[in-house]
């Protein structure tokens, strides 16, 4: 019970009270409660604003997924013929292409400008069949997958009697309609549960909201490895459909994952998907996609991705000195700290270059890490001509400036 | 076919890195870090009998 204040929408309109002694006030309008007065606080429902600002009533970075809207793809827009031992990063920051089995489909993956009209994203992810696989084998597979490290995950409690449900919403768009799922994947405890949706209408964006229940058993290990792992499922064989699809946790059963009626994306040259707006939040309600601005974004993908591409031609890698008179070294430090102590790689070992005093530039035949932390990267290339304790700097060999680069990867 | 090469710290002596090699070109360098996802591929492909070549 309340005391409410509403403001009539009916007949002659005017205000109409109501009374009690529970100390707490509904101010309403037209019988809706828009805020609401306790002792403990005030609760606003709808948006809330002051002098024309609306203030959002959800909290920021609630969303667990890095670059859902797909604006972020340091290593190049497009992939092509990706099938067999492909599975890896390739396009858009953070999103796996990933299969099992042995496969003989073949995809492009890119980062496409067809979006939903109208809700504010510039980008999505497409998956585009070029060469079909009409039928797959038991194990094969093709996914799509986002990995979570375990301390991006403690709020969701995960093993307790606390544990969280999240909702994941996305927009999507294929010719080919039909049954989908989608699975969250505990890497740590060997769970999972999963979820189908269809694709109602060909070549349409639509929006898909699911959510998981949270889970009682098995804690999230709190730790920079792979804890979760967010899987679409655009085509599997019976190895992982021929059971019961896992609608609640349970630990990890193959037949169990994927939906008996899933489709088989790779069936056809004609087929493709697209996929942006992905957002994974704890609650069973899909809020607004969550905006981040360009540079946030940017830098959240780099603790996993780190691009340095000669823009300019002859571009400054770092400074450093010659170790020896064939090996000379450059220090690059990160833009922010990176989830682990990365892998370099790089366009070809003989795309750089170091500085000899005075004298001109030494090209290399090779690049390798010398020394390296979450931080920085010491890297040294092979060459010749300089002398041993010198000061120098490594840089980008100017040709082909645009194919040029060397890449952090600290990838789960 | 995927192989591996161990790279020398020239100073000590140690090896400071690995290169990994595709059909024999040198693709990506690898840092000795246990949560290093492409060292953890590497520690697999020793599980499974494999050797490196040694550093030059």
């Amino acid at each position: 019970m309340a005391i409410n204040l509403n403001a009539k929408t009916t007949g002659v309109g005017g205000l109409e009270t109501s009374a009690d002694n529970s100390g707490e006030i509904n101010i309403q309008s037209g019988g809706t409660t828009v805020m609401n007065v306790t002792s403990s606080g005030v609760a606003v429902t709808g948006s809330f604003s002051q002098n024309g600002a609306v203030y959002s009533t959800q909290p920021t970075f609630r969303n667990l997924i890095i670059n859902g809207d797909m604006q972020i793809a340091q290593r190049g827009t497009s992939a092509t013929g990706l099938t067999n031992g492909d599975t890896g990063y390739h396009t858009v920051d953070r999103w796996k292409f990933q299969h099992t089995g042995t496969v003989t489909y073949a995809v492009t993956m890119s980062q496409d400008t067809d979006v939903p009209t109208g809700q504010g994203f510039s980008n999505s992810v497409k998956y585009d069949i070029t060469t079909a696989q009409s039928s797959l084998s038991a194990g094969d597979s093709l996914l799509f997958s986002h990995y979570f490290e375990g301390q991006m995950l403690q709020h969701l409690k995960k093993g307790t009697a606390n544990a969280e449900s999240v909702t994941l919403s996305f927009w999507v768009k294929s010719n080919k309609t039909g049954t989908y799922t989608t699975e969250l994947l505990d890497a740590d405890n060997s769970r999972g549960i999963s979820k189908s949706y269809t694709i109602d209408s060909a070549d349409t964006w639509e929006k898909k909201s699911l959510t998981f229940a949270g889970d009682t058993t098995g804690a999230f290990v709190n730790d920079n490895n792979t804890s979760l792992a967010l899987i679409w499922w655009l085509g599997a064989g019976t190895t992982f459909t021929s059971g019961t699809l896992a609608t609640s946790w349970e630990a990890t059963n193959n037949a169990n994952r994927v939906s008996s009626s899933n489709v088989n994306l790779a069936d056809s040259t004609s087929n493709y998907i697209n996929i942006t707006g992905i957002q994974l939040e704890v609650g069973s309600t899909a809020t607004d996609f969550e905006n981040l601005p360009y540079d946030v974004q940017l830098a959240r993908c780099q603790r996993y991705y780190y691009h340095l591409t000669d823009d300019t031609s002859s571009e400054l890698v770092g400074a450093g000195y010659w170790g020896t008179t064939t090996s000379a070294r450059g220090a690059v430090y990160f833009p922010v700290t990176m989830r682990t102590s990365p892998s370099l790689s790089y366009s070809s070992g003989s795309h750089f270059k170091a500085l000899i005093p005075g004298v001109a530039f030494a090209t290399s035949t090779a690049i390798a890490i010398y020394k390296n932390s979450e931080a920085s990267s010491l890297l040294s290339i092979t060459t010749s001509g300089g002398t041993t304790g010198q000061g120098t700097h490594l840089e980008f060999y100017s040709s082909p400036a645009t194919t040029t680069y060397l890449g952090f990867s600290a990838e789960l | 076919m995927i192989t591996y090469k161990l790279v020398n710290d020239t100073e000590l002596n140690t090896v400071c890195s690995i290169t990994k090699k595709i059909d024999g070109t040198e693709v990506m360098s690898i840092p000795l870090v246990d949560d290093n996802t492409d060292y953890q591929e590497y520690l697999e492909w020793l599980a499974e009998g494999n050797t490196p070549e040694e550093a030059d």
